[in-house]
């Protein structure tokens, strides 16, 4: 019996840590299938938390506030890193760095100086739907989620409907594979591209405050521990397709929920090492990802990582 | 598109610029480097620093005094180290973005001779060097296999090895290597035929090591036959091969050298500053590498001389987290202001705006 409430309890676990790299990875997604090369994610997680969480000691302590505040924040970011690579040009994996260290020093320096540091707010709280709710008691902690979690399927199958079913989809992946071909045909490359940067961000911003707002509860400097990170490999894993990102994110939050149930259960055995697993999962990920001809680069947007330069017009 | 009567006829065209004077080029990059820090000056400002202080106190008390001078001149060690390390990688363009995992396992090596006590005083220190270049190299020609082998992108690779290098770092400090004396997270105090020689300021081990190395690195990259074929692997790989340079043999060496030097940063920290293995001594480096590379243009003289100015910023920084309580993620703020403001001013470098009436 112990081994199945093991289970119960972790798999109840597993939605709410995978939502950060579900939603996070469907924001680069967005952003990389019009083309632009997308690193910032580390960063925008923090802004997302640290605005969360501030938003949530400033105003008022409620989801409803905190989560509009996360991803408007991250907005603001994603709006000028897409000036940096859409209007200026500037080498996208440079830009995206330096966006990812400004935001750790901005978020270091916003929640020490404003003392939001290790202030807990109460956040969003768990709900279970109806149907759900009248089985027996212990699976509830199955279908025990926040209220974002059931909002994640809705989330990503708009996505998935505007990239793939939409006009508004088809010529944002027209930017992204063959920019001048687009631009012959008539599309403003640099809108898109802009659009898709702020409203990728919008996303992981979405991720960075459900990352505080629902989980920690709490701000603390470097919080999101290059999950950043992991949400840019897994999109490659993911090959750029958002369903495939949300298996990805699943996997990923499988075994980030089982890391702190192992010490909990009693097993003894090396914290740190413990820790490095979801690290090490992702490079094996990524390797597995790169295996056979051409492996993920086959699938990746003709134009990613180049910026679009039309001079020639007069 | 037709503009509207109000304004004036015309409109402001943007053609591609090819050629721009290598002074013109200095100043609006020179410009750009000055806008970041004014708005770094500004958050500071804005921070609750008092502008008159932020020029007195840190600018020039920072350049003037001799203890701070010297201070200066201590950080600049393992920053050149670091530059170094990002430019030679970013020559063949691999993104060695791995350079504090690389740090803290050329700090782990060199600790572990410590540890062990491992041959003969005469020689520790040398072989301590060797323990943290190769480990270095090793963290770093990893990624490079995982991209040759299984096309695993470096940027990613890197990264996230980093972390595993922290927690490798981590479990040693809080288990077999904590401290016996006080319980404390740091590896037992070197002895002193394993720290650096020091012969009275300016002429420190360190100092001498970061020297040695940036003429070395100068050498290979530019006088060299190595630092010829590094050109070619940067401009056009393909070109490069058919042209009989063993591209793949030149990308391993630079990267493995990237890796070796980063080693020595992190070793020269831990033996330089503390005498110890610490959690946290690689804080900031990593991105300063990138950012001194970055600025440089991989030049590795101009790499040694931003990696002095980045040390100002540090002991700027270390200044104004005793002073005002900013947390030292201000200097990581600061330069990531000043890579978006420079990065930003090549447009126009590479671009020119013009009044087509």
């Amino acid at each position: 019996m112990a081994i199945c409430e093991f289970i119960v309890n972790w798999a109840g676990g597993v939605p709410a840590t995978a939502l950060p790299y579900a939603l996070a990875a469907l924001g680069l997604i967005v952003s990389e299938r019009a083309g632009v090369l997308n690193l910032t994610a580390e960063g925008l997680l923090l802004v997302g938390a640290l605005a969360g969480i501030g938003a949530s000691l400033a105003i008022a302590d409620r989801p409803w506030v905190a989560l509009p505040a996360a991803v408007l924040a991250a907005m603001a970011v994603g709006l000028l890193f897409a000036g940096l690579v859409v209007l200026l040009r500037v080498n996208q994996v440079i830009a995206g760095l330096a966006v990812v260290f400004f935001c750790q020093g901005l978020t270091s320096l916003l929640g020490t100086l404003a003392e939001w540091q290790n202030h807990p707010i109460s956040g969003l709280g768990k709900l279970i739907v109806w149907p759900l709710s009248e089985l027996p008691a212990g699976t509830h902690a199955l279908f025990q989620q926040d209220g974002l979690v059931y909002a994640l399927l809705p989330i990503f199958y708009g996505v998935h409907r505007v990239l793939f079913k939409s006009m508004t989809g088809l010529r944002l992946r027209a930017v992204g594979e063959a920019p001048e071909a687009a631009d012959s045909a008539g599309l403003g490359v640099t809108r898109y591209r802009v659009l898709a940067v702020v409203a990728g961000s919008a996303l992981i911003g979405l991720a960075g405050g459900y990352l505080a707002v629902g989980g920690t509860k709490m701000w603390f400097g470097g919080m999101t521990g290059g999950r950043g990170w992991i949400a840019v490999a897994l999109v490659i894993f993911a090959r750029w397709r958002p369903w495939r990102a949300l298996f990805g994110a699943l996997l990923f939050g499988c075994i980030e929920s089982m890391v702190p149930r192992i010490a909990a259960a009693g097993i003894s055995v090396p914290q740190y090492f413990i820790l490095m697993t979801p690290y090490l999962v992702t490079i094996a990920v990524m390797v597995w990802a790169g295996r056979g001809k051409g492996g993920a680069d086959l699938d990746e947007p003709g134009a990613l990582g180049r910026p679009h330069v039309r001079e020639e017009r007069r | 598109m037709a503009s509207p009567s109000f304004l004036p006829a015309g409109r402001l065209n943007l053609e591609i610029r090819t050629n721009l004077a290598m002074g013109r080029q200095m100043l609006i990059l020179v410009g750009a480097a000055l806008i970041g820090i004014l708005v770094s000056a500004a958050i500071l400002v804005a921070a609750g620093v008092p502008f008159g202080e932020l020029l007195s106190e840190f600018v020039i008390q920072t350049l003037l005094d001799p203890a701070s001078r010297q201070a200066v001149l201590a950080q600049a060690g393992p920053l050149v180290l670091v530059g170094l390390a990002g430019s030679v990688a970013f020559r063949t363009r691999f993104w060695n973005l791995g350079l504090e995992g690389q740090m803290i396992w050329g700090s782990i090596a060199a600790t572990a001779l410590s540890v062990f006590d491992f041959g003969p005083p005469g020689v520790r220190l040398p072989l301590m060097l060797a323990a943290a270049a190769t480990a270095g190299l090793a963290w770093s020609g990893l990624a490079f296999y995982l991209k040759e082998r299984f096309r695993v992108n470096e940027i990613i690779s890197t990264l996230l090895l980093n972390y595993v290098a922290l927690y490798l770092l981590l479990d040693l400090l809080y288990g077999a290597w904590q401290d016996p004396k006080d319980s404390f997270p740091h590896s037992p105090q070197f002895r002193d035929f394993e720290r650096l020689p020091d012969w009275g300021w300016p002429i420190h081990g360190e100092l001498l090591l970061a020297l040695l190395a940036t003429v070395a690195v100068f050498w290979l990259l530019s006088l060299s036959r190595f630092g010829l074929y590094i050109r070619f692997v940067h401009e056009n790989k393909g070109a490069a091969r058919a042209l009989g340079v063993p591209v793949r043999a030149v990308m391993l060496a630079s990267v493995l050298l990237s890796g070796a030097l980063a080693g020595w940063g992190g070793f020269i920290i831990t033996d330089v500053q503390e005498g110890r293995l610490t959690q946290s001594f690689f804080d900031g480096y990593g991105f300063s590498g990138i950012l001194i590379a970055f600025l440089a243009r991989n030049n590795p003289l101009a790499a040694a001389m931003v990696a002095v100015l980045i040390a100002v910023l540090f002991v700027t920084g270390q200044s104004l987290q005793i002073f005002y309580q900013i947390p030292f993620s201000m200097v990581q703020l600061i330069e990531a202001i000043i890579v978006m403001t420079v990065a930003a001013s090549e447009f126009l470098i590479r671009h020119r705006l013009r009044w087509v009436a």
